[in-house]
C-alpha cells in the first residue's frame, strides 16, 4: 500500500515537474529572446538571425533620444527613491511607534495607491499639476512615482518592524542617548534592510514606470523612448537596449536579490 | 524642571507620529488624495468641442459612456481580458507553486529566481519579447514554417493571440507568489493525516490543499484582474485597434482627443469596476469559507 502511494507521489512529482519545466521556459524565453535578436545582422525581427553583427549596440548607443531618456528616467528615479525611502521610513515608524487617533485610516490610506488603477492617478496628477505652476516632466514624474514608492518603503520597512524591540529605545534612552542618537544608533542599523531594499525598489519602480510617467512626463523618459520606438519602428535596436536593461536588472537582483527576497516573504509571512 | 516640562512632553508625544507622517504627507496630499478628488469633480465636467472641459455638474459623461455601445465594447472586452489572464495566471501559476513548495529540492532556488525575474526586468523588453515570439517571421511563425506545419504566417501580432499571453506573462509573479506564500503554509502532515483517514490524493488535494491555499488563490485574483485592468503597455505595444481595451482609451480621450470630463468619468467608472470586484470577491470568499479568515 505505502509502496503504491510512494510510485503514485513520484508519477505525479514527475508530470508535475514537466508542466512546471514548461512553464519555466514561458517565463524566460520572452526575456532571452531578445538578448539573441540583439545580435542580428538585419533590420527586422527575425528568428532565426541571419547573421552576427553588433550594429544595433552602436545604433543604441547613439541614438539621442535614448540616451536623454536614460538620464533623465535616471535622475526620476533617485529623486524618487530618495524621498521614497526617507518618507516611506518616517512613516512606517510612526505606524509602528505609536497608537494614535486615525492610525488605521493613516496606514490605509498610505497603502491606497498600490490598489489603484495607474492611469486614473496618472490622469489625476494631470489635471493637478498646472494649478501648482508645474509642467509635465522630470520633477513632476519624479514627485508622483513617490506615490507607489513610499508605499513599497513603507510595507517592507514595517515588515522589518515587526520584529523590532521597542524597549531597545527605551534602554538607549535611559542610558542617556538622545532621541536623535538612539535612531541612528538603535533604530536605524535594526531596519537598514528594510530600507535599503524598499530604496531599491522604489528606484527600479520608478525606472521601469509606463502608466504615471504617460501623462506625468513629457514623453522622454527611457520606458516612454523605447515604447515610442517600438510603436514607430521595431527593430533590433530596442533589443539591443533590452539586453543592457536586462543586464542591468540581473546584477542588481544578484547583488541585493538576498535582501530583497528575505524581506519580500518574511513580509508575506506576517501579514 | 519635570513639573514644567511634562505637559509640553505630553503633547510632543501626541504629536510625534505625525511628525514622523510629515514627508508622507507633504508628497501624498499634493500628488495623490488632491488628484484622485480632481478626477472625480472633472468627471461632472463638460467637454467642450471648441474649448478645453468646461465647468459643469452633469451626470452627461456617465450616460454617454455606459449607453455608447463603443465605451461598452471597450468595459466588455477589459473586463473579459482581465477575467481571461486572472484563469491562466492562475492555471500556470497553481502548478508551479505547488511543485516549488512540495516536490522542488535541488530547482527551488532557480524556480524562485526565475519568477522574481520578470518583476524584475523592464515591461517594454518583456513586451519587445512577445514581439519577437510572435512576429510574422518570429519564432513561432519561423519554426512552424519550417518544420512544414502551416505554408502561409500565422497573424498573431497586434491581436489577442499575442496581447493575452503578454499579459499572462507580466502578471504571472503577482499570481505565484500569493500562492507559494499560502501553499508554502500548509502543514505537511496534513498529506498523511488526510492519506491515513482514507483521503486519495486526489482527495486530499480537493479537500485539504485547496481549501487551505484559497487566502492565496483570492490574493493573486484580485492582484492581477485589477492590474490587468488597468494595464496600458501590453495593449498599447501587442494590442488590436479593433479590440480596444480601458486604459488606451482612456490615455486616447485625455491626451489625443483632450476630452478631459470624458477621461476622468472612464477613469471613474475603472476605479468603480476595481472596488466592485475587490468587496465582491472578498464578501463572496468570507460568506463561502467564513474559517478562512484564521488561516
Amino acid at each position: 500500500m505505502s509502496t503504491f502511494r510512494e510510485a503514485e507521489e513520484r508519477f505525479e512529482a514527475r508530470m508535475l515537474a514537466i508542466y512546471v519545466g514548461g512553464v519555466t521556459i514561458f517565463l524566460i524565453a520572452p526575456i532571452l529572446l531578445p538578448m539573441v535578436i540583439s545580435f542580428s545582422s538585419s533590420a527586422r525581427i527575425e528568428f532565426p538571425p541571419p547573421g552576427f553583427s553588433l550594429q544595433w549596440y552602436r545604433a543604441a548607443l547613439e541614438n539621442e533620444l535614448f540616451r536623454r531618456g536614460l538620464w533623465n528616467s535616471l535622475v526620476i528615479a533617485v529623486v524618487c527613491a530618495a524621498i521614497s525611502t526617507v518618507a516611506g521610513t518616517a512613516a512606517a515608524i510612526a505606524l509602528n511607534h505609536y497608537r494614535f487617533a486615525g492610525r488605521s485610516a493613516v496606514q490605509l490610506l498610505l497603502m491606497l495607491p498600490l490598489a489603484l488603477p495607474a492611469v486614473v492617478k496618472g490622469l489625476g496628477i494631470m489635471f493637478v499639476l498646472p494649478s501648482y505652476g508645474m509642467s509635465q516632466g522630470v520633477l513632476a514624474t519624479a514627485f508622483a512615482h513617490c506615490i507607489l514608492g513610499i508605499p513599497y518603503v513603507a510595507y517592507l520597512v514595517l515588515a522589518t518592524l515587526a520584529n523590532y524591540d521597542l524597549t531597545l529605545e527605551q534602554a538607549s534612552a535611559n542610558l542617556g542617548a538622545s532621541r536623535i542618537t538612539t535612531f541612528r544608533r538603535v533604530t536605524f542599523p535594526l531596519i537598514r534592510p528594510g530600507v535599503t531594499a524598499g530604496g531599491i525598489f522604489a528606484f527600479l519602480m520608478s525606472l521601469d514606470n509606463v502608466s504615471l510617467s504617460l501623462f506625468t512626463a513629457a514623453g522622454d523618459t527611457l520606458p516612454l523612448r523605447l515604447m515610442q520606438h517600438i510603436q514607430h519602428n521595431a527593430d533590433p535596436t530596442i533589443a539591443a537596449v533590452s539586453t543592457f536593461l536586462t543586464l542591468a536588472a540581473l546584477v542588481i537582483m544578484v547583488l541585493f536579490g538576498r535582501t530583497i527576497r528575505q524581506r519580500q516573504l518574511s513580509g508575506l509571512k506576517e501579514r | 524642571m519635570t513639573a514644567v516640562a511634562a505637559p509640553v512632553g505630553r503633547r510632543l508625544r501626541r504629536a510625534a507620529p505625525w511628525v514622523w507622517l510629515v514627508p508622507s504627507i507633504a508628497i501624498f496630499v499634493p500628488f495623490f488624495i488632491l488628484p484622485m478628488a480632481v478626477v472625480l469633480r472633472n468627471s461632472f465636467n463638460r467637454d467642450d468641442p471648441l474649448a478645453l472641459m468646461v465647468e459643469d455638474v452633469t451626470l452627461a459623461n456617465y450616460a454617454e459612456i455606459l449607453t455608447d455601445p463603443y465605451y461598452l465594447t471597450v468595459f466588455t472586452n477589459s473586463i473579459g481580458v482581465s477575467l481571461g489572464v486572472t484563469l491562466g495566471t492562475l492555471i500556470l501559476g497553481y502548478p508551479f507553486a505547488y511543485y516549488l513548495v512540495r516536490y522542488a529540492r535541488t530547482s527551488r532556488a532557480f524556480l524562485l529566481w526565475a519568477i522574481y525575474l520578470p518583476l524584475m526586468v523592464s515591461v517594454i523588453v518583456r513586451a519587445f519579447g512577445w514581439i519577437v515570439i510572435t512576429a510574422d517571421s518570429g519564432l513561432i511563425n519561423s519554426t512552424l514554417l519550417a518544420l512544414g506545419i502551416i505554408k502561409s504566417p500565422l497573424i498573431m501580432l497586434f491581436e489577442l493571440e499575442s496581447m493575452v499571453p503578454a499579459m499572462i506573462h507580466r502578471y504571472l509573479p503577482l499570481m505565484a507568489l500569493p500562492l507559494i506564500n499560502a501553499l508554502g503554509r500548509i502543514d505537511e502532515n496534513l498529506h498523511s493525516a488526510s492519506a491515513n483517514l482514507g483521503g486519495g490524493r486526489f482527495y486530499t488535494f480537493r479537500r485539504v490543499v485547496l481549501p487551505l491555499s484559497s487566502p492565496g488563490i483570492i490574493a493573486g485574483s484580485q492582484l492581477v484582474f485589477a492590474n490587468v485592468l488597468s494595464d496600458f503597455v501590453i495593449p498599447n505595444l501587442l494590442g488590436s485597434t479593433r479590440f480596444r481595451v480601458l486604459a488606451p482609451v482612456i490615455y486616447e480621450e485625455a491626451a489625443v482627443h483632450v476630452a478631459w470630463a470624458t477621461a476622468a468619468a472612464l477613469a471613474m467608472v475603472m476605479l468603480v469596476i476595481v472596488v466592485i470586484m475587490l468587496a465582491a470577491s472578498n464578501y463572496t470568499f468570507r460568506r463561502l469559507a467564513p474559517w478562512a479568515r484564521n488561516l
